[in-house]
């Protein structure tokens, strides 16, 4: 018999595949009336998949509205860090995640962003798997075991 | 995380904002440390990575001490 909990972690792994997979062929991060849709479930239950999958960590949801905000490497709404890729426009959170949008689509391409100071534009370019144009430096301003406590910032 | 043109860029973002210092890393440390945390993120499969996993991507990068510890 197939038991409440074993149901609920079957809708999180197709919900997490449905968000991955139409942000990834996209570069829209789908909300949950789109997943509903797209998986033939209600917005509540995919509404409690998506807290699940937060709870995990697997995906960030904006405080206010429960909205997924980035299921990382994405990032739902435009930022000041592109990447172009494949013809299309990804946004991250971070430069990280920037970088971390080109190894998960395995795919050559160009990340801007500024220099969070001064602004200047800065590139930089993954090819064949390579970084192949590189300018800066990367700053982390939180230790690494204070990540999560608040992302937003981190 | 940020990029910055240069460390004194750093500096000076932290100065203005009173924010402590925390670590800098180059773009190809950046680059070695997204492609293993992110490279499975989009197969089937893929589950989190244990913090035993994730110590020993920073550590593949060079980034190891106190900052880097995923325990505090």
């Amino acid at each position: 018999m197939t038991q409440p909990d074993e149901v609920l972690g079957q809708l999180v792994r197709e919900v997490r595949l449905q968000v991955f997979r139409a942000a990834a062929e996209t570069a829209q991060v789908p909300q949950a009336p789109q997943i509903a849709a797209a998986l033939g479930r209600s917005e509540s239950e995919v509404h409690q998949a998506l807290q699940q999958l937060a709870a995990g960590k697997v995906l960030i949801l904006a405080p206010n509205n429960g909205a997924i905000w980035a299921p990382n490497p994405f990032c739902a709404v435009p930022s000041a860090f592109r990447v172009e890729t494949r013809g299309k426009t990804y946004y991250a959170i971070c430069i990280w995640d920037a970088l971390g949008i080109a190894a998960a689509l395995g795919q050559d391409a160009v990340i801007r962003t500024a220099c969070g100071d001064c602004s200047d534009p800065l590139v930089l370019e993954i090819a064949a798997g390579k970084l192949v144009r590189s300018e800066g430096v990367i700053h982390f301003a939180v230790p690494a075991h204070q990540w999560w406590d608040n992302i937003g910032f981190t | 995380m940020l990029l910055f043109r240069a460390e004194e860029h750093v500096d000076r973002w932290c100065e203005t904002r009173n924010i402590k210092r925390g670590a800098t890393l180059t773009p190809q440390q950046g680059w070695q440390l997204a492609d293993g945390w992110y490279r499975d993120k989009l197969k089937p499969e893929w589950r989190r990575h244990t913090l035993e996993e994730a110590a020993a991507l920073l550590a593949q990068v060079g980034l190891t001490g106190a900052f880097w510890n995923l325990r505090g």
